[in-house]
């Protein structure tokens, strides 16, 4: 008789003390989340790394960066753990990948948890501003200025990579600070079929546009362009931008954060214009999705007449394996040709490529190697190496050097276009900012929206986040 | 020595009580006291891993916490929730997740019983049929996102091949507006199809013969046998199915972040990818919390309504 009523009284506990474990629950939560609350608020704004590299340490270490997953990643891991550890015998590099489209996620949410399980993190120039903000990264202005020689370096390179508050395009503001070193300059080269254009490539983008339309005509099953259209990352959002840039266009009034109304004015709606009702038209049907991966699979496959790519992405192009063009690279090599972008109403290129950062919550020993391996990096030597390792420099005495200029028909592209270059907004509302274009853009150059539409929109919301600062409640939709 | 507690038991109960503790049992070690210490664990689990952070995203949906910024969380109390019921942004992903699961689960209940129904109405080989198609339902939705995402490419895709040498054109599957959102039910009906047949065919397996049997005596049709028999002894277990579908399909993430990205524009985002951009991209928190637990609660009210409406059902 016993045994029954206290399965019952346990089964269904009464409602007094459910109504206390409730409370309990819920007083618990309240103080975990007020304690949370004052931590967090120790950290605003970036901490300073030392001027000089503290003693670095002899017990085995290994220093981790993080990336997204692609063939320059590779490249870094295999050539700094061959280079780097003759002077560092104690260490082992390891480059963590995670896919392009989490890249930012894989990296802030570890920013958010203040704790990484990198020791550099290799951010996109725009991400500085957000990891700046947040304190997530090292301020290296002091460990600059006594350990880097900053001018054997274009300015705005070096500016680009590291420099908070943003530098105006093409130069560098020297009382700044910096928060990073660059690891890979990066622009985007056009990539013509000389077979099927002649070997002198466009030199407008009217001009390209046309010659496109004409190859495409010609050439049954081969479209006339391919380039970048996705609505993830930054893929469709650099198109436009670029195409914003060559007809004169301006992303926004950086002193006074003003984007609506700059963006979407007579130069940016004629961007607009060329990109979707002239541009558009030229590519494969259903390439609305395409990125990096979908252009270099159309271009080997010999199905692009005119491409257009980040270089260091390009390498792949040149290897027989995965290509249709040619069983070998000078054979592919006589029908793909590598040229800088065309200028329009300006010569601008964008601006891509990475930096090197510290994370504020790596260990003290890795933060100091780490530091150690921006030192050794940014020498002229290693530099070059790295250039022939298949790496982008920038060093100026490193682009201009034979290893560099040989290593690949696209390097002298690059070097040809480091003057030209224009980067988006390193605030800290870049990856809303960023989403907001990737979509409209992808939603006009797929016939979702309208591209007047699409281009006001851009401007409005984006705007609307800029000036969301105040805003109390309802951030971030 | 003391003497061992019987084995036998003529019944149950009575014996049961009467046991005394096992010897060397430590007085206070009482059956309560063993249940707690058994359950413990798992009830430890649950509110660390379950119940505390819902609470924790409770409390930061009344506030304006971000977690990259840092800070101290400022109560904005019902700002958060007032902006997201007042968005056209919600509303439109709102509405495109209405749609995604009216389709998904409407096609998959409509296809998965009828499988379900022929394959219970054959002898041979029943088994081996319905491991056949449950292989969809075992596949990480990632996987078939991937595999899905090769097979509808516009230019290298087998669908747009197979269109192809019927004479048909070429369809932009995944970048066109009108066919991105069709290719995700498409692509969710074959994964999670299976799901619906099993639960039919258990239903369907479960129909007393007997009525059947009584029902081909009177000489009733097939159709008047499957309308008066068959399907109102399986809808109480159909709609339970529909259910649980109609859950997962409105909590769908994973199909659209492989598939389409939300694209073409914002045209396939659903409310959880909405979730995840609000919640990762500007890191707004509390604003994300906000949204979730507005998920939570959508689901909650309407799956209360559903069952009362099964419980009606079964007392009729």
């Amino acid at each position: 008789m016993r045994y029954p009523r206290r399965i019952g009284r346990l089964s269904v506990p009464s409602r007094k003390a459910q109504l206390a474990a409730a409370a309990m629950l819920v007083a618990t939560t309240m103080a975990a989340c007020g304690g949370g609350g004052e931590d967090d608020g120790a950290t605003s704004s970036a901490p300073k790394a030392p001027a000089t590299i503290p003693e670095l340490t002899k017990d085995p270490l290994t220093l981790s960066f993080i990336w997204f997953d692609w063939p320059p990643a590779h490249a870094l891991e295999d050539f700094a753990n061959a280079e780097y550890t003759k002077e560092r015998s104690n260490v082992t590099i390891k480059v963590k990948t995670v896919p392009n489209a989490n890249w930012h996620d894989a990296m802030f949410t570890q920013f958010a948890a203040r704790k990484t399980d990198f020791d550099i993190p290799i951010l996109d120039s725009q991400h500085i501003g957000e990891a700046v903000t947040n304190g997530n990264i090292l301020d290296i202005t002091d460990f600059v200025k006594k350990n880097i020689d900053v001018k054997a370096y274009n300015p705005y390179l070096l500016a680009a990579y590291g420099q908070y508050p943003q530098a105006e395009t093409g130069k560098r503001d020297e009382n700044a600070s910096l928060y990073g070193l660059p690891l890979l300059g990066d622009t985007w080269t056009m990539i013509y079929r000389k077979d099927l254009i002649g070997d002198k490539p466009p030199q407008t983008w009217d001009e390209m546009i046309s010659v496109a339309e004409k190859c495409q005509a010609d050439n049954p099953g081969v479209s006339g362009l391919a380039f970048h259209q996705a609505n993830g990352s930054d893929a469709a959002a650099v198109t436009y931008n670029t195409v914003n840039g060559v007809y004169g266009g301006n992303l926004w009034d950086a002193k006074s954060r003003k984007i609506d109304g700059v963006v979407n004015d007579a130069a940016g709606q004629e961007a607009m214009d060329v990109l979707v009702n002239k541009m558009k038209p030229l590519t494969a049907k259903g390439s609305g999705n395409w990125f990096i991966d979908e252009v270099n699979a159309a271009v080997a496959q010999g199905k692009a007449c005119i491409a257009f790519n980040w270089i260091a992405a390009s390498g792949g192009l040149l290897d027989p394996k995965q290509s249709t063009l040619g069983t070998t690279r000078e054979q592919i090599l006589d029908k793909l040709g590598f040229a800088p972008l065309p200028s329009q109403k300006t010569n601008l290129v964008p601006l891509g490529g990475m930096g090197m950062h510290i994370s504020a919550y790596s260990p003290q020993a890795n933060q100091a190697e780490a530091l150690n391996f921006m030192k050794w990096f940014e020498q002229a030597d290693i530099q070059k190496k790295w250039a022939a390792a298949g790496g982008v420099p920038a060093r100026t005495d490193a682009l201009e050097s034979p290893e560099f200029l040989n290593a690949g028909p696209f390097n002298k592209v690059y070097a040809d276009s480091v003057s030209r270059m224009r980067d988006m907004w390193n605030v800290p509302e870049y990856a809303r900012l960023i989403d907001i274009e990737n979509t409209n853009v992808n939603a006009a150059l797929n016939g979702a929206k309208k591209p007047k539409d699409a281009l006001d929109d851009i401007a409005k919301e984006q705007q609307a986040v800029l000036d969301s600062g105040n805003r109390k409640g309802g951030g971030g939709l | 020595m003391s003497e061992s507690a019987p084995l036998t038991i003529d019944q149950p109960g009575q014996v049961a009580s009467a046991t005394p503790p096992a010897p060397g049992r430590s007085r206070r070690l009482s059956d309560r006291w063993l249940a707690g210490a058994f359950i413990s664990p798992a009830l430890l689990l649950l509110l660390a891993m379950s119940v505390f952070p819902l609470l924790w995203a409770l409390y930061l949906s009344f506030t304006d916490y971000s977690a990259t910024r840092g800070g101290p969380a400022h109560f904005v109390w019902f700002e958060n929730y007032t902006a997201i019921l007042t968005s056209a942004q919600v509303h439109l992903r709102a509405l495109t997740t209405l749609i995604y699961v009216v389709g998904a689960v409407a096609l998959q209940t409509t296809l998965g019983f009828s499988i379900a129904y022929l394959i219970s109405r054959r002898t041979h080989g029943r088994g081996v049929l319905t491991t056949l198609f449950l292989v969809p339902m075992m596949l990480s939705p990632v996987v078939v996102g991937l595999f899905w995402r090769f097979m509808l490419d516009a230019q290298f895709g087998v669908i747009n091949s197979m269109l192809g040498s019927l004479g048909l054109g070429q369809v932009e599957w995944l970048t066109r507006q009108g066919t991105a959102l069709l290719s995700l039910i498409v692509v969710d009906t074959w994964q999670w199809t299976p799901f619906i047949m099993l639960i039919a065919l258990a239903g369907l397996t479960a129909v007393p013969k007997y009525l059947y049997e009584a029902a081909s005596i009177d000489r009733a049709s097939e159709w008047f046998r499957f309308r008066t028999i068959t399907l109102p002894l399986v809808w109480p277990l159909l709609l339970i199915a529909v259910l649980f579908r109609a859950i997962e399909a409105f909590r769908l993430f994973d199909l659209v972040y492989i598939l389409t990205s939300g694209g073409p524009g914002v045209s396939t985002e659903t409310l959880s990818f909405h979730v995840y951009k609000v919640a990762f991209l500007g890191f707004n928190t509390g604003t994300a919390s906000a949204y979730g637990i507005l998920m939570v609660l959508i689901v909650l009210v309407l799956t209360q309504l559903y069952l009362r409406y099964l419980n009606k059902l079964k007392e009729d």
